[in-house]
């Protein structure tokens, strides 16, 4: 143990380990974008607010840009392009789009990881319960209606429009 | 040159004597659900980010007998599907289903909230209702404080440089009656305009014994004192919860803010008590 002014990680991300040397400050999304190519997870707000970058640490959905890059060291990050090779978010995106629930699609990654993990938790959830779930993920569109609709569909097993 | 450097500790020990050592240049971090807005705001430079993220000695909520003990990493989630605290901390539970959002409560920890000492602190005003203390830690040994003298202003806290929050603890509230109402702008991420928790002893239709704590309107969190005395042993009805909804609001010392007046957060205080007292006897 002691101080380091830069601190070396080993992320796994959607299966590859990336290894980089990074500041102490750095958050777990700026190495994502940066260091590991994964600009699929947005950079909306910055400070916890949007959501848009909403990732799986651990098996935990959380917001990418308040978790330090070095306390994400030696654990497992799945994007939603991670996710994507599993039928669950296949199904979200089929149906994001078929509802519509996509205007400029900047919330879409975070919400469609959301989505999926609350649908494994809660498979069969009341519309009420899916506002909730997706309570801390801000579409500036103002889609939250299609949104909704899409996860509900995906949950009662109703893919198509 | 980076002004900030990082340090993990993997026992407690290790963690108090790197406090120790740092004093006042170590930030601890845990879940960073304040750490990096600050960091990013600008508000923190210059410390050491000492990460207690993984000390296993922090984690977990133990039943005790009558108490139950909430390590400080415990999160807001883990609150949420604890089983002891659905039962025996309701009020707790209630808190933490409004907290921040559900992705921010995998990561806030309840040693955090109290450190962080605002004073619409969400896991703070229930379990200052709760009579919780807190336990805290340096190289040379522990001492534990009530959690209501915990604050001394927004944002500050009674702690010394070196000590660090370990636990959390108070009575399990199993026969009481309970509420927690969050007052915000909006239902999720919303900072409290007013937030109120109590807890209740009844027999029969008297109320024996009533802890009420405030957020949002004073410089911290505060216990409503003179009012819940005005309770004590009355059966509990329109006339008597009038009395009590005017003088709460002499307990209180409301800012005007972006949020709201004084004038607004005044009146609601006073809606408030009557709601939550209504509520939990309902």
């Amino acid at each position: 143990m002691e101080i380091m002014n830069e601190v070396k990680v080993t992320i796994n991300v959607n299966g590859q380990q990336v290894t980089a040397t990074v500041a102490p400050e750095e958050s777990l999304l700026d190495f994502l974008r940066n260091r590991a190519g994964a600009t699929e997870v947005k950079c909306g707000c910055n400070k916890g607010d949007c959501g848009t970058c909403t990732v799986v640490l651990d098996g935990q959905t959380v917001k990418s840009c308040l978790v330090l890059a070095a306390q994400a060291d030696n654990k497992q990050v799945l994007t939603v392009k991670g996710l994507e090779k599993e039928q669950l978010m296949q199904d979200l995106q089929v149906s994001f789009a078929n509802h519509g629930a996509v205007q400029c699609g900047f919330c879409t990654p975070g919400m469609l990881v959301t989505a999926k993990t609350f649908l494994e938790k809660n498979p069969q959830p009341s519309r009420q319960e899916i506002r909730e779930a997706l309570s801390g993920n801000l579409c500036r569109c103002t889609g939250y209606q299609k949104i909704v609709d899409a996860v509900a569909a995906v949950a009662a097993g109703k893919n198509d429009k | 040159m980076n002004s900030f450097a990082y340090i993990k500790p993997r026992t407690k020990e290790e963690a108090l004597s790197v406090l120790h050592e740092l004093g006042a240049r170590a930030k601890i971090a845990a879940g960073c659900t304040n750490v990096l807005p600050d960091i990013k705001a600008k508000k923190l430079a210059d410390c050491v980010l000492v990460d207690i993220s993984s000390l296993a000695e922090l984690k977990g909520i133990k039943v005790t007998g009558e108490t139950i003990t909430l390590g400080s990493l415990v999160t807001i989630s883990e609150l949420l599907e604890s089983e002891a605290v659905a039962s025996d901390a309701a009020v707790l539970w209630q808190a933490a289903k409004v907290f921040a959002d559900p992705l921010t409560r995998n990561r806030a920890t309840i040693g955090g909230n109290l450190a962080n000492a605002s004073p619409a602190g969400d896991g703070i005003v229930p379990l200052m209702a709760l009579g919780a203390i807190v336990t805290v830690e340096n190289v040379n040994g522990k001492r534990e404080i009530p959690l209501e003298d915990l604050f001394t202003g927004p944002g500050q806290n009674a702690l010394k440089p070196d000590e660090l929050i370990t636990a959390v603890s108070f009575a399990r509230a199993t026969n009481t009656k309970s509420n927690f109402i969050k007052f915000g702008l909006r239902k999720s991420m919303a900072i409290s305009l007013v937030s109120i928790a109590v807890v209740m002893e009844t027999n029969g239709d008297k109320l024996d014994r009533i802890r009420i704590a405030l957020g949002a309107l004073a410089p911290t969190p505060v216990r409503a004192k003179k009012t819940e005395e005005l309770l004590a042993g009355k059966q509990i009805g329109p006339e008597v919860l009038e009395q009590a909804s005017e003088l709460i609001k002499t307990e209180v010392e409301p800012i005007t803010d972006v949020r709201a007046s004084r004038e607004y957060r005044l009146h609601l205080t006073g809606v408030l008590l009557k709601r939550a007292i209504e509520t939990a006897l309902a």
